[in-house]
């Protein structure tokens, strides 16, 4: 899936002029007389991360077109959107943003790891909910965040599944851990590590921050030979880490996690340098999934026929969780009522039944593995099957 | 592993890098030279020109995905790096007839044209993002990548082999350029004494845009080798404009061999240093050495004047 950003940004101006149309019919009392609902979103719609954000983006907005189309609905959705870039300077600001908008209620995100932590004091000190479909550093839900609910599992879950895969299938004696020093990417390898010293695997730790010269890194890697090189980052930097690494003739396997999970990943380094790469993710594949046949329909149709990318699934599960908690509510739904409602909700999503730890953490997970063949990123499956079998 | 053991490697690694710096250093010095004028604008004259080299090579390349050898991977090299250098070229053209001459007609204090070069480095950056798009793009192999030999167990790949010789092959050229012509002569002289060289029946003007073009012939043919190994976006060219800029006032600015020296040194020092401590230290470590030589050769390594050491 590789989306032009013109499109994009015609896209863009077309749901702004739209929103801004339906804005102004509604305030002279709305056509249809539904209530309208306000959701806010926050996540990277810049930066050389931006893919994950569109992926996020789409979900929500096919969520959001799907309960607007549905007449027994008794609300309409309007979504307002923030931009972060993906990093904690940023992430507070454009919370602020969704919290000075006294029209949202609840808001999907934040993406990133690192912008969630900075931006969630403000969110709890507001009052306002917030549903990351995407943020999975583990500590986040012991922070005392009490608006913070996430629909991902956190990288303990992640890590720990990732390293039994490395151990038993790929049959790992050596791994090298290198992490970009992100709250994401730190969190990620902590788990990776503290499984795979259990298991008493050979381990190198490395972290380095996001650059475009990983030649000096690859001589470290290829110095210390390892069997796998796991990479705890985004996709943008395992490209540039890939080429070096098959620069310099690297024989071992890579393999990294949800942040590298995007085609972007395969166009960015090449096919020749991405081919044969492994990827975790808590997220299964929406377009392989025949559960999820639906919407991977509704989401080409609202979104210009672009495919389901990481974390879209779980984007349009998180806003069907909150449109479930509006339905119950009925009318007169605010921040107050919507915090409170919203760790009680039980619906069945596309990516998994939404049910959460009074933390906020998401209940039960699967932590699926992707492999590069061909150029394109196909699911091998789900963890605990691959190592039984 | 030691070092030691990685000490040739890391040479190999730095050489490479550093050529690029030096490559892009030398606009910086050239303009600095002729006109006392840090061109901060220069960075995206790289960026443009790596670019339009990998548009160039891509619209040769075969669309099954297949990497082409021998004459073929020659040719599409050569016309990258032509397309790189003229988009180059005409994108710093452009940037002196836009941004600076109007001030120089106008005798404009210093201070505008660093505001004048930072407004049109804005101005590319952004208008790259818009057309271009915003994520990396990936220049596909153009041949068959591999260990060519050993120095002293140094892994050296055909790709390091061509971006090195480049590079080197066009720095060679350019002190030639400046040392042996008589379009170097007219450069010297304008950078000696601008007045004294119009007495004696230089054409300034001409001088002054010959010197742009030049260095953006350079940093465009550059910016292609670049987005050999680091893939090109838009932002691209902000870190190595940096870099670049400190070669040159390490090697002296206005000193056309002190930019290449300065160049490759830095390279080398950043390719240690990352190894040595961390890779996040590079930078750290490459600006800590240009500060250390400041303080002890103020004029960098080999003197300011392009005049003179030329």
């Amino acid at each position: 899936m590789r989306r032009r950003p013109f499109v994009g940004a015609v896209a863009l101006a077309a749901v702004v002029a739209l929103s801004a149309t339906a804005c102004g019919s509604s305030g002279g009392g709305s056509s249809s007389g539904k209530e309208t609902i306000t959701i806010g979103f926050q996540g990277v719609l810049s930066g050389d991360n931006q893919q994950l954000g569109l992926n996020a983006l789409y979900g929500i907005r096919t969520a959001v077109s799907e309960v607007n189309a549905d007449a027994s609905s008794p609300f309409e959705l309007k979504l307002v959107e923030s931009d972060d870039g993906g990093s904690p300077d940023q992430g507070p600001t454009a919370a602020q943003k969704l919290i000075d908008n006294s029209k949202v209620v609840a808001v999907v995100g934040p993406m990133f790891s690192g912008a969630t932590k900075a931006s969630e004091p403000a969110y709890t000190q507001a009052g306002l909910l917030s549903v990351s479909p995407s943020a999975t550093n583990p500590s986040l839900t012991k922070l005392g965040f009490r608006t913070f609910y996430r629909v991902i599992a956190p990288d303990t879950v992640q890590g720990k599944a990732a390293a039994d895969y490395l151990s038993d299938v790929l049959k790992a004696r050596k791994v090298f851990s290198l992490d970009d020093k992100s709250d994401y990417g730190t969190g990620l390898s902590a788990a990776l590590e503290a499984e795979l010293k259990a298991r008493g695997v050979a381990l190198t730790h490395d972290g380095i921050n996001p650059t475009k010269d990983y030649t000096s890194e690859a001589t470290k890697i290829i110095a210390a030979a390892p069997d796998v090189l796991y990479y705890s980052g985004y996709y943008a930097e395992l490209a540039l880490l890939s080429k070096a690494l098959k620069e310099k003739g690297f024989t071992g396997k890579i393999v990294s996690g949800d942040g590298s999970l995007d085609p972007q990943y395969v166009a960015q380094a090449g096919k020749a340098a991405a081919e044969g790469t492994y990827l975790t993710c808590p997220c299964g594949d929406a377009n392989s999934d025949p559960n999820a046949a639906a919407f991977v329909a509704s989401f080409k149709k609202v979104n210009n026929g672009a495919k389901p990318g990481t974390y879209s699934g779980e984007a349009y599960d998180a806003t069907m969780a909150l449109a479930d908690v509006f339905k119950k509510l009925g009318k007169g739904a605010d921040r107050e009522s919507v915090l409170k409602a919203f760790g009680s909700v039980n619906l069945q999503g596309i990516t998994k039944t939404v049910t959460f730890e009074p933390s906020g953490e998401v209940k039960g997970s699967n932590v699926f593995i992707y492999q590069v063949k061909n150029g394109s990123i196909s699911v091998l499956g789900n963890t605990a099957n691959l190592i039984r079998s | 592993m030691g070092f030691l053991d990685q000490f040739w490697q890391l040479s190999v690694d730095g050489l490479m890098v550093g050529s690029l710096y030096a490559v892009i250093a030398l606009g910086y010095t050239l303009v600095y030279g002729v006109l006392q004028l840090i061109n901060f604008a220069h960075s995206e004259v790289f960026m443009l020109g790596s670019f339009g080299g990998l548009f160039a090579a891509r619209a040769l390349l075969p669309g099954d995905g297949s990497v082409p050898g021998g004459a073929g991977s020659i040719a599409l090299v050569a016309v990258g790096l032509g397309a790189g250098a003229a988009c180059g070229g005409l994108a710093a053209f452009t940037l002196e007839r836009v941004a600076y001459r109007p001030l120089r007609r106008r005798a404009a204090p210093r201070l505008a044209y660093l505001i004048s070069a930072i407004g049109a480095s804005l101005f590319a950056v952004n208008l790259a993002g818009k057309e271009f798009g915003r994520q990396n793009v990936d220049l596909p192999d153009l041949f068959h990548n591999g260990t060519v030999f050993r120095l002293f167990g140094a892994a050296v790949s055909t790709q390091t082999l061509v971006i090195f010789a480049v590079a080197v092959a066009m720095l060679v050229g350019l002190d030639r350029l400046v040392a042996g012509t008589r379009l170097g002569q007219g450069i010297r002289a304008v950078a000696q004494d601008a007045d004294t060289a119009v007495l004696m029946g230089v054409n300034v003007e001409r001088i002054i845009i010959v010197t742009f073009v030049v260095g953006g012939l350079l940093a465009g043919a550059g910016g292609f080798l670049y987005a050999m190994t680091f893939n090109a976006s838009y932002s691209m060219g902000f870190v190595p404009g940096v870099k670049a800029f400190t070669a040159a006032v390490l090697g002296g600015i206005g000193n056309v061999r002190g930019a290449m020296l300065g160049g490759l040194l830095l390279g080398l020092v950043e390719s240690y240093g990352g190894y040595l401590f961390q890779a996040s230290y590079k930078d750290v470590i490459a600006f800590g050495v240009l500060v250390a030589i400041l303080m002890i050769r103020p004029s960098g390594l080999l003197g300011e004047r392009l005049g003179r050491a030329a």
